[in-house]
């Protein structure tokens, strides 16, 4: 081959490449469903999502007290465990069944029992005990009553015991201090630390949504017109592949830098990242969620049908991605069925630079690991496109010829007539 | 005639099932292979072993004891050793470590000196289940390196053992974790988020199966086989669904209850009943989206939307007295809230039914709403739309 017919034969792949493209932008934006999946739902999901985590603290948790021992020293830690952020003195209950009945009827979510010889003992220099009753329904519960109970034990703790040292040993009880710095989510909250999860497996669940629901629709044109898609630009597979993850680069510029950029500023969440650093984090990851999409997509037959196929993944992958349970404790298994989604390595690398502000270098990792995944997603996608896809428009089309219902009658039978 | 017409109705609904095996993928294998993942995923129950690093620039005697003591804990493992603060910030960043343990300079000489020194623990709460365990593992440490100090003090000034434990810790706190003793977050997760799942799955399901009758414009068809009466024709599309469902949602609940042994404080049947009401509520609840919008994509939309938005506004994370009032109200909105009530009522704290009667009679009422309604579906059926 001379080189000029080599370079033109380049042209016209890229010609293609460009067509395909092109094509791909205009049925977006023709297909009111896609658009709704990739900006609607990216403008607004995570807008919701925040808004419902964003008290991002338990304060004032319900907590009925029983006083066995009414006196000044009990009512003064009562009117401190009051004074605590995390919870509120919903009353007093004369007993314990009293107590129960409020925490059935949902009046209050713990109870405090102070037992008769509470002052007694702390005068005598014995151990006085206090106990706790948590409901464990919701975690944060139980976290903001340990919380408030354990800071006024020590800090009522503190006082006594510094008055039975000092004399002794002529200087305080707290002879170490200790003190916490929270770094990354310094609110400490559940909105700053699950959002940022979030964010980018919103973009992801989107796009595979998106993409699905684009090759739902050519299906559908397909099994109308005797296996053709009008619609569809002649093209290789691979510049078919290629035109349409151009296409969805484009669209999701925009999408990218509001999510991951602008959400968690609208509602103060960490955000110690560089900008310039995230979008080249999310450059990788927005291919191969392309190319995952085109691979996926090869499941779905109607348009509708992605709804039922993807939409409870999105549970999966938060899980995959460590935000309940940290990746470290997970099995084998997990861990390498979680390091196979992009959005596990585009969630760590994210929320490592929006909390703890690492650059990209410090999130190489991730990083090249997004990299990796995208010859790997090509070569899947590709495959699925070549000897899936395309053999199974050329079998539409040979069907066809011989009857020209017959799709459309495979359709009436799934739908429960004949 | 009533009973032909249930009868053809069914038989419409059974087939409809068999022919895409998309509904069994849908409907059985996924619904147990999800919750078989978050079973198999949180199966150890409690985080522990939290990676953490420590900076020691003290090298001292107290300070390796310190290290030592806190390296035997089991909330947190002490994987990595830094010379100085820059380098563990660092590894915090590259998510080497997830918080870490600061050791000042002179730490023995100023707290045997009487000058208080400072540790200081830097924990990293983006990683929330994490990020709790290594503070209470910081700071058990912290209090014992002070208390060991007074400890020896006190001791060699002549206090007795028992004087000198009252004097260290003078209110004893105890906590009693009613029904999940071990804090185990497969208990607590998992009995609330599988059946959310499952409701997911549900609403998924009838939504699509109605709206693929719209869709390929058999609607009509549809209630002619059940003599032209929308609830006959729900009923005969709707039950095939629910017996599956309900045979699922038993499965997981034996999963839950029996192999994993998750509490199970109440009489089985409570939980059984439940289930079965939840999937007949979640079926009811997407007829009822498909009434108020009677068009296939924003119907399946309005219904996956939802479905997600439980997993959030349900209150199984952040509880719902914490959330803004109106949050709270759309939590009520759902079948699964009722769902999640009546488990920790029944299942986890094991009170009176009596308690619980509301959300029993809340996820009946679910049911009954969509019949209400049904006319302006039935209305769609009789003139289907299909708008891709």
């Amino acid at each position: 081959m001379t080189e000029k017919a080599k370079h033109s034969r380049l042209f016209l792949w890229f010609i293609q490449v460009l067509r395909v493209c092109g094509r791909e932008l205009l049925l977006v934006f023709r297909d009111s469903g896609v658009v709704i999946f990739f900006l609607v739902l990216n403008a607004a999901y995570p807008v919701l999502y925040a808004l419902i985590y964003n008290p991002e603290v338990v304060r004032n948790e319900r907590v009925v007290v029983v006083d066995d021992n009414r006196t000044a020293l009990s009512r003064d830690f009562i009117r401190r465990m009051d004074a605590t952020q995390e919870v509120a003195i919903a009353g007093y209950a004369a007993n314990m069944q009293e107590a129960q009945e409020a925490m059935h009827t949902k009046a209050c979510y713990g109870i405090l029992h102070i037992p008769r010889d509470f002052a007694q003992c702390a005068g005598r220099g014995e151990q006085a005990h206090v106990s706790l009753y948590c409901d464990m329904s919701v975690m944060m519960r139980y976290k903001a009553m340990f919380t408030a109970l354990s800071n006024v034990t020590q800090a009522m703790g503190n006082e006594k015991m510094a008055a039975v040292v000092e004399p002794v040993l002529n200087m305080s009880g707290s002879i170490v201090e200790n003190r916490q710095v929270p770094v990354g989510n310094p609110a400490m909250g559940i909105a700053s630390a699950v959002l940022l999860f979030i964010l980018p497996l919103v973009l992801q669940q989107s796009m595979i949504l998106g993409i699905a629901m684009l090759h739902g629709g050519s299906i559908e044109r397909r099994r109308r017109n005797g296996g053709r898609d009008p619609m569809a630009v002649e093209a290789s597979p691979g510049a078919t592949i290629i035109g349409k993850m151009m296409c969805h680069q484009i669209i999701y510029t925009l999408p990218v830098i509001y999510v991951l950029h602008y959400v968690p500023l609208m509602f103060g969440f960490p955000q110690y990242g560089n900008l310039l650093h995230i979008i080249c984090l999310a450059v990788p990851f927005i291919i191969v969620v392309s190319l995952m999409g085109q691979t996926l997509s090869a499941v779905v037959n109607e348009r509708e049908s992605v709804f039922l196929l993807f939409v409870f993944s999105s549970v999966v992958f938060v899980f995959l991605s460590g935000v309940s349970w940290p990746r470290y404790l997970m099995s084998r298994l997990w861990w390498l069925v979680g390091d196979c989604v992009p959005g596990t390595w585009m969630v760590n690398g994210y929320v490592l630079m929006q909390t703890n502000g690492a650059t990209l270098y410090q999130v190489s990792h991730q990083y090249w690991m997004l990299w990796l995944q995208v010859p790997v997603m090509f070569i899947l996608a590709y495959l699925v496109e070549r000897y899936i896809n395309r053999r199974r428009y050329r079998s539409w089309i040979a069907a066809s010829e011989d009857n020209p219902n017959v799709l459309t009658r495979i359709e009436l039978a799934k739908n429960g007539v004949g | 005639m009533i009973r032909k017409y249930i009868g053809r109705s069914f038989k419409r609904g059974c087939i409809q099932l068999v022919r895409r095996p998309m509904y069994f993928l849908l409907m059985v294998i996924m619904p147990i292979l999800c919750c078989w993942f978050l079973m198999d995923l949180i199966k150890d129950g409690t985080v522990q072993l939290v990676p953490v690093g420590i900076v020691d620039q003290d090298n001292s005697d107290m300070s390796r004891r310190i290290s030592r003591n806190l390296n035997g804990f089991q909330q947190v493992n002490i994987s990595h050793r830094y010379n100085n603060f820059a380098e563990a910030r660092d590894a915090v960043q590259r998510g080497e470590v997830l918080g870490f343990f600061f050791i000042p300079d002179n730490l023995e000489e100023l707290a045997l000196g009487g000058r208080q020194p400072v540790v200081s623990f830097y924990v990293n709460y983006a990683y929330y289940a994490p990020g709790s365990m290594q503070y209470k593992g910081f700071k058990t440490i912290s209090l014992l390196v002070n208390g060991g100090i007074v400890q020896t003090a006190l001791r060699t000034v002549g206090l007795t053992n028992e004087r000198i434990e009252s004097a260290l810790v003078p209110y004893q706190s105890h906590v009693h974790m009613i029904g999940n003793p071990f804090i185990n977050y497969n208990y607590y997760l998992n009995s609330t988020f599988i059946p959310c799942f499952l409701s997911l799955f549900i609403l998924l399901v009838t939504a699509f199966s109605l709206g693929i009758e719209l869709k390929s414009g058999l609607s009509r068809q549809w209630l002619k086989t059940s003599g032209d009466s929308m609830f006959l024709a729900l009923v005969g599309k709707l039950v095939p669904q629910t017996i599956l469902f309900t045979a699922v949602g038993w499965f997981i609940q034996w999963m839950m209850f029996r192999c994993y042994d998750f509490p199970l404080n109440c009489n089985p049947w409570n939980m059984l009943i439940a289930m079965f009401l939840l999937v007949v509520a979640n079926q009811s609840f997407a007829v009822l989206m498909f009434c108020f919008v009677p068009n296939f994509r924003y119907g399946t939309m309005l219904c996956t939307l939802l479905g997600m938005v439980s997993f959030s506004f349900t209150g199984f994370s952040l509880p719902q007295e914490a959330m803004y009032p109106w949050v709270e109200a759309l939590g009520f909105t759902v079948p699964i809230k009722y769902y999640f009530l009546i488990m920790v009522d029944q299942a986890l704290n094991g009170i009176d039914l009596y308690y619980s009667r509301v959300y029993y009679a809340a996820l009946i009422g679910f049911t009954i709403l969509p019949m209400l309604l049904s006319w302006r579906l039935k209305k769609e059926c009789m003139n289907p739309i299909y708008v891709p």
